[in-house]
């Protein structure tokens, strides 16, 4: 850079556009979250419109809509689903993942190149919704926890971008354990996964993230409603528009049934805000892996 | 297996096979490791792919996949022949191709607003907001865009009649629901969209900035003759994968925002394919049409992922 920087004024008219660009963005991003947080602690003696609700001064916030689904029993049944689900998926989801992962990113591995057809294939070939039914129907997961974690356990994308990352891995750390007489089993155990912690704590998390907000293959496959996530019964909360139990239960908890759904929305949406500062630390770095280098 | 084979050509043929089974004896534990993974695979992805023969027959549940019997191509041509398949290819295509048209632009202007903003707190405060929606399941936002839209509590209906207006029905409405689809969206997935050009905008050479002042460019020229030209080829490769997909227009988002009144503009193929499937168990027919989308589908990301390659040297795999 030049020692003296002189801004012209077509640059500090730049630099304005560039600040009120972004400033305008940021409005348009907080508002409807924003509008949410305050639609949850809404009381129910509020009287206003929207607008007023959303500059509500916070003493006179209300904690109703919150105290009414904590402590309301299918709400902290579905939670705990969702909670099960979450870290069993993720557990799953990388046992299968990291061995193939793994195989594939041995040069040397006589049929790799199959390997790689076999799983790519699936994975450009979508043959849709009924197929997989049949099959997850028929492997007897109906109202088991499993069906809705299970036919995503693999994902071809997440595999590449694992594999990328195993691929950056000097050669010469494998090759003098290999020396030391290790086994293959142990170079993956000893040498391998202690440096990948990162990659499968990010991995872990875009399969935990996906499991966590899948409402799909709970909504087709769990019909036991003791067995539902929060999505689904947040489904339920949301699409209810007057006749059923949330409604009942929002009576007693003396909060209006918008602030019930806006307080559901985010109680639901609060592991994903927890999970997302770590997954911003390595996300660029997983997208640019997978789609750049591939 | 093949490869392998072939590239040691010029060896006699018990030289080279005694060798190959070396090399898979010295991997025999990846390939235990592997198997786990590989039969997951072939049971999870594979028996699908053989499920899906019932396109070509006539299903019968007591049946089964291989006992009902064959009737050709009748699924096919009753759905290209149906009242429904121009409206579900229209729908379909008009949904991903608008999300392309907003989102991909925005995700540029983003990105670059992003990287020559030079307030930090703005462009971090600004860079974290704008990724977070991505996390948030179509459930999640269906609750925000109540917040939103509901005739009776939402904040733009409230703002409508605060200038007079009457509320309006966003989401049962024909008119606006197409728009409440592309802008919802736009919302949840730019910033994420975002990242790939932000990450390139990283890698461009700075050298070429500090010529360009040099030689009098000011802020504007320099985004419109370095910034963008340097990114030219990840938004033509973000163009061309877009458009191996365009049959998948967002089922999450539609099925969770659509209903009856507005289902002659908001029906996309997978909505249809759940609903003849899955609640009328015409399931021969929805796999049909699976199918149909998934050939059209493959045929299109092979052929954009070839295209990617020749104009960037990148793929997706």
């Amino acid at each position: 850079m030049a020692s003296v920087i002189r801004l012209t004024k077509s640059d500090r008219m730049f630099n304005a556009f560039v600040v009120i660009s972004l400033l305008i963005i940021f409005i348009i991003l907080f508002v409807p979250i924003w509008s949410t947080i305050t639609l949850s602690f809404r009381p129910n003696d509020f009287i206003g419109t929207a607008l007023d609700g959303m500059v509500l001064p916070p003493w006179k916030w209300s904690l109703a809509a919150y105290k009414s689904l904590l402590g309301n029993n299918s709400f902290v049944k579905a939670t705990a689903n969702s909670f099960r689900i979450f870290f069993e998926g993720i557990a799953t989801a990388l046992i299968l993942t990291t061995p193939l992962a793994y195989a594939l990113s041995i040069k040397t591995l006589p049929g790799r190149k199959l390997l790689y057809v076999f799983i790519i294939i699936p994975y450009l070939f979508d043959v849709g919704l009924v197929p997989n039914y049949l099959l997850v129907t028929r492997l007897g997961l109906t109202n088991k926890l499993a069906a809705v974690y299970l036919p995503g356990a693999i994902s071809v994308y997440n595999t590449l971008i694992m594999k990328s990352f195993f691929e950056g891995i000097p050669e010469e750390l494998k090759e003098s354990a290999r020396i030391d007489g290790a086994s293959e089993f142990k170079v993956l155990m000893r040498i391998i996964l202690p440096l990948s912690k990162p990659i499968m704590l990010t991995i872990g998390l875009y399969y935990g993230v996906r499991f966590w907000n899948d409402f799909f293959n709970a909504m087709l496959y769990l019909n036991d409603s003791n067995l539902q996530p929060l999505p689904i019964l947040l489904r339920n909360i949301l699409l209810s528009s007057g006749m059923n139990e949330y409604v009942e239960a929002s009576a007693f908890g003396e909060a209006p049934i918008e602030a019930i759904k806006a307080a559901s929305v985010l109680l639901a949406a609060i592991p994903m805000l927890v999970a997302y500062p770590f997954i911003q630390k390595y996300f660029v770095k997983g997208t640019m892996l997978g789609s750049i280098k591939g | 297996m093949a490869a392998t084979v072939s590239l040691r050509k010029g060896e006699p043929p018990g030289r080279n096979s005694s060798r190959l089974w070396r090399d898979i004896v010295r991997h025999k534990s990846i390939y235990l490791l592997a198997s786990v993974s590989i039969i997951y695979f072939a049971i999870f992805k594979y028996v699908p792919i053989w499920n899906s023969q019932i396109a070509f027959r006539d299903f019968q549940a007591l049946k089964g996949v291989t006992g009902s019997p064959w009737i050709g191509l009748k699924n096919f041509s009753d759905f290209v022949h149906s009242y429904y398949f121009g409206e579900l290819i229209r729908n379909t295509v008009m949904y991903s191709v608008g999300k392309m048209i907003i989102s991909i632009p925005s995700a540029i202007f983003l990105a670059v607003a992003l990287y020559e903003c030079r307030a930090n707190f703005l462009r971090k405060t600004v860079q974290t907001l704008a990724y977070l929606p991505h996390f948030l399941s179509w459930v999640i936002m269906y609750g925000i865009l109540m917040a939103l839209l509901s005739p009776s509590s939402g904040l733009l209906n409230d703002i409508i009649k605060l200038f007079g207006g009457e509320p309006i029905s966003f989401l049962t409405d024909t008119k606006s629901f197409p728009w409440i689809v592309l802008l919802s969206d736009a919302w949840k997935e730019s910033g994420w969209s975002a990242i790939i050009f932000v990450a390139a905008l990283m890698g461009i050479d700075p050298s070429l900035f500090e010529a360009a002042m040099v030689e009098g460019a000011n802020a504007w020229q320099r985004v419109r003759y370095i910034t963008l030209p340097s990114i030219k080829p990840v938004i033509v490769m973000v163009f061309l994968l877009r458009l191996g997909t365009i049959l998948d227009a967002g089922f999450n988002q539609i099925f969770m925002l659509y209903s009856l009144p507005v289902y002659s503009v908001a029906d996309i193929i997978d909505t249809w394919i759940y609903r003849q499937g899955l609640l009328e168990f015409r399931f021969g027919l929805a796999t049909a049409v699976g199918l149909f989308k998934g050939v059209i589908g493959f045929v299109l990301l092979f052929v954009s992922n070839k295209l990617v390659r020749k104009f960037s040297d990148t793929g997706l795999y």
